[in-house]
C-alpha cells in the first residue's frame, strides 16, 4: 500500500493534536497526559508521545498524520519519521512568547525537510491575539533560505476546511517542485 | 498626484488618466492601485450600490464594510469613490482592527479587468510570488491553489502559468492581477523552470494532490 507520511510539529499548545483530529478519518491515537508545565502553557493536558491519524484514499493509499509532541521532538522515533516524511505542517501559535523564534527553532530541527520545500507554516490562535504579521513570519523564513517561498497562513486547527487547505497546499507545493525537478522525493 | 472622485466615478473615467472604461470592480482596482503607489497616507470611500459604503484605511492596511467578503458582489455597481488625504498621526479612518485589506484586494483583483491583463502589467513579463497569499482567509478554488504552487517555485508568464497549472489563460490572468494588486509578485525575464514531463493522463494519475482532493470531495 502506498503511504505518505505528514508530520505536524510546533510548540506546546500550537494545535497539533487538534489539527490531526480535524483531518483524521480514524479515531485519533492520542497520548495526552496531565500538563506539568502549566506555568509555561496553561492547558490541562499535553501530548507526551505522539498523535496519529489517517486519511485513506482508496483502499490502496494512505496519508499518515503524525503529531510530534511540543516537548519531545528529539525522540529516536522522530529521527526515523523525519527521513520518511513527505512533508511537514509546522504550527505556531500566535500567542506564544516568541512565535517567530519558535518557528525558526523547528525549522532548524527539520532543516532537511525544509530545504527541499516540504514545509507549510500555519499560524494558529491568531483569533486569540494579534501577534506578528504573516509578512513578519515570511521575512524571517526568507533570511534562512532566500531561494524558498514557504507558504505561511493563518489557520484555526479546529476548522477542518482550513486544515484541508493547508494539507492540499503542502502537497501541491511538493508535487510542483518535483515536477520542476527541484526536490528528491522522500524515500519510503 | 492627487486622486479624487472624478477619476473613478460611475461615469467613464477621465481620458487624461488613461483609465480603461469597464464595469464592475475594474475602476475600483485602478483607484486602489494608484493610491497604493502614491505611498502617501490616504483614506478611501467607495460607494457600492446596495452594499453600503466601503472604507479603506491604507495606513493600517484595513477596510471596513458591512458586506462580508464571502458574499463578495462580483457585479456590483459602483456609484462613486472619494479619497481623502490623512496624516501619519491622524486617528484611524474607522475603529481598528477592521478587516485585513489583503482579503479585499484578492477579491477585487480576481473580479476586475474581465480576464484581461491589469493595465499596469506589461505584456509577456514573468512573475514569482514573494510570499503566499493567506489562502485560508480568501475564497479560492484548487486551480488557484495549483497556480500559486507554480508561482511559489518559478517565474512564469501568464500563458506559461496557464500551461504549467493546466488552467485557462483568463484564470491565470485574474490571479496575476490579484497578486499584483496585493503587491506580492516579483518580476523577471528569467525563463521558467521546465517541467520534467507534460501533464499526461499518467502524470495526473500519479498526482496525490488530485487523488486527495477528490477524496476530500473538493
Ligand atoms: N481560539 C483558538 N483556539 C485554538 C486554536 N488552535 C488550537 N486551539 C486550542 O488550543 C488548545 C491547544 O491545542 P492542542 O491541539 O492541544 O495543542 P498541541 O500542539 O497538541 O499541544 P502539545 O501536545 O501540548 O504540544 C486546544 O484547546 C485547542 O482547541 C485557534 O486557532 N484558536
Ligand atoms: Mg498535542
Amino acid at each position: 500500500m502506498a503511504e505518505h507520511v505528514i508530520l505536524f510539529t510546533g510548540p506546546m499548545g500550537a494545535g497539533k493534536t487538534t489539527a490531526i483530529r480535524s483531518l483524521s478519518e480514524i479515531e485519533v491515537v492520542s497520548t495526552e497526559a496531565n500538563n506539568s508545565e502549566r506555568h509555561i502553557v496553561d492547558k490541562a493536558t499535553t501530548t507526551v508521545a505522539l498523535d496519529y491519524g489517517e486519511i485513506l484514499i482508496d483502499g490502496e493509499e494512505k496519508v499518515r498524520l503524525y503529531g510530534i509532541p511540543g516537548q519531545k521532538r528529539f525522540d529516536f522515533m522522530w529521527a526515523i519519521l523525519k527521513k520518511r516524511a513527505k512533508g511537514m505542517i509546522l504550527l505556531v501559535n500566535s500567542d506564544a512568547p516568541d512565535p517567530i523564534g519558535q518557528m525558526l527553532e523547528f525549522i532548524d530541527d527539520f532543516r532537511e525537510l525544509y530545504d527541499r520545500g516540504g514545509v507549510v507554516v500555519g499560524v494558529s490562535r491568531a483569533d486569540v491575539i494579534a501577534g506578528p504579521t504573516l509578512g513578519d513570519f515570511s521575512e524571517a523564513l526568507e533570511r534562512t533560505n532566500p531561494d524558498l517561498v514557504i507558504p505561511v497562513f493563518t489557520v484555526d486547527p479546529r476548522d477542518r476546511d482550513q486544515m484541508e487547505d493547508v494539507l492540499l497546499v503542502l502537497i501541491a507545493n511538493i508535487e510542483m517542485r518535483a515536477m520542476f525537478g527541484m526536490t528528491t522525493a522522500a524515500a519510503l | 498626484m492627487t486622486v479624487n472622485a472624478n477619476h473613478v466615478a460611475g461615469e467613464p473615467a477621465s481620458v487624461s488618466m488613461g483609465f480603461p472604461v469597464t464595469v464592475g470592480w475594474t475602476h475600483a482596482a485602478i483607484a486602489v492601485f494608484s493610491v497604493l503607489r502614491l505611498n502617501t497616507p490616504v483614506n478611501l470611500t467607495m460607494h457600492v450600490e446596495m452594499h453600503g459604503p466601503l472604507l479603506i484605511d491604507f495606513r493600517h492596511h484595513a477596510f471596513s464594510w458591512s458586506t462580508p467578503l464571502d458574499q463578495f458582489p462580483v457585479d456590483a455597481v459602483h456609484t462613486g469613490l472619494e479619497t481623502e488625504p490623512t496624516s501619519a498621526d491622524a486617528p484611524p479612518f474607522f475603529e481598528l482592527p477592521g478587516q485585513d485589506l489583503d482579503g479585499l484586494l484578492w477579491e477585487m483583483g480576481i473580479n476586475s479587468f474581465g480576464g484581461a491583463a491589469a493595465y499596469w502589467l506589461p505584456k509577456g513579463e514573468r512573475y514569482k510570488l514573494t510570499r503566499w497569499p493567506n489562502v485560508t482567509r480568501h475564497s479560492h478554488n484548487l486551480r488557484q491553489m495549483k497556480m500559486l504552487a507554480v508561482l511559489g517555485n518559478t517565474y512564469a508568464s501568464t500563458s506559461e502559468l496557464a500551461t504549467l497549472a493546466g488552467v485557462e489563460e483568463v484564470e491565470a490572468q485574474s490571479l496575476i492581477n490579484a497578486l499584483s494588486l496585493m503587491r506580492i509578485l516579483s518580476r523577471s525575464a528569467e525563463a521558467p523552470a521546465t517541467a520534467a514531463a507534460p501533464e499526461t493522463a499518467a502524470a495526473k494519475r500519479k498526482s496525490l494532490f488530485a487523488r486527495l482532493r477528490k477524496r476530500l470531495g473538493r
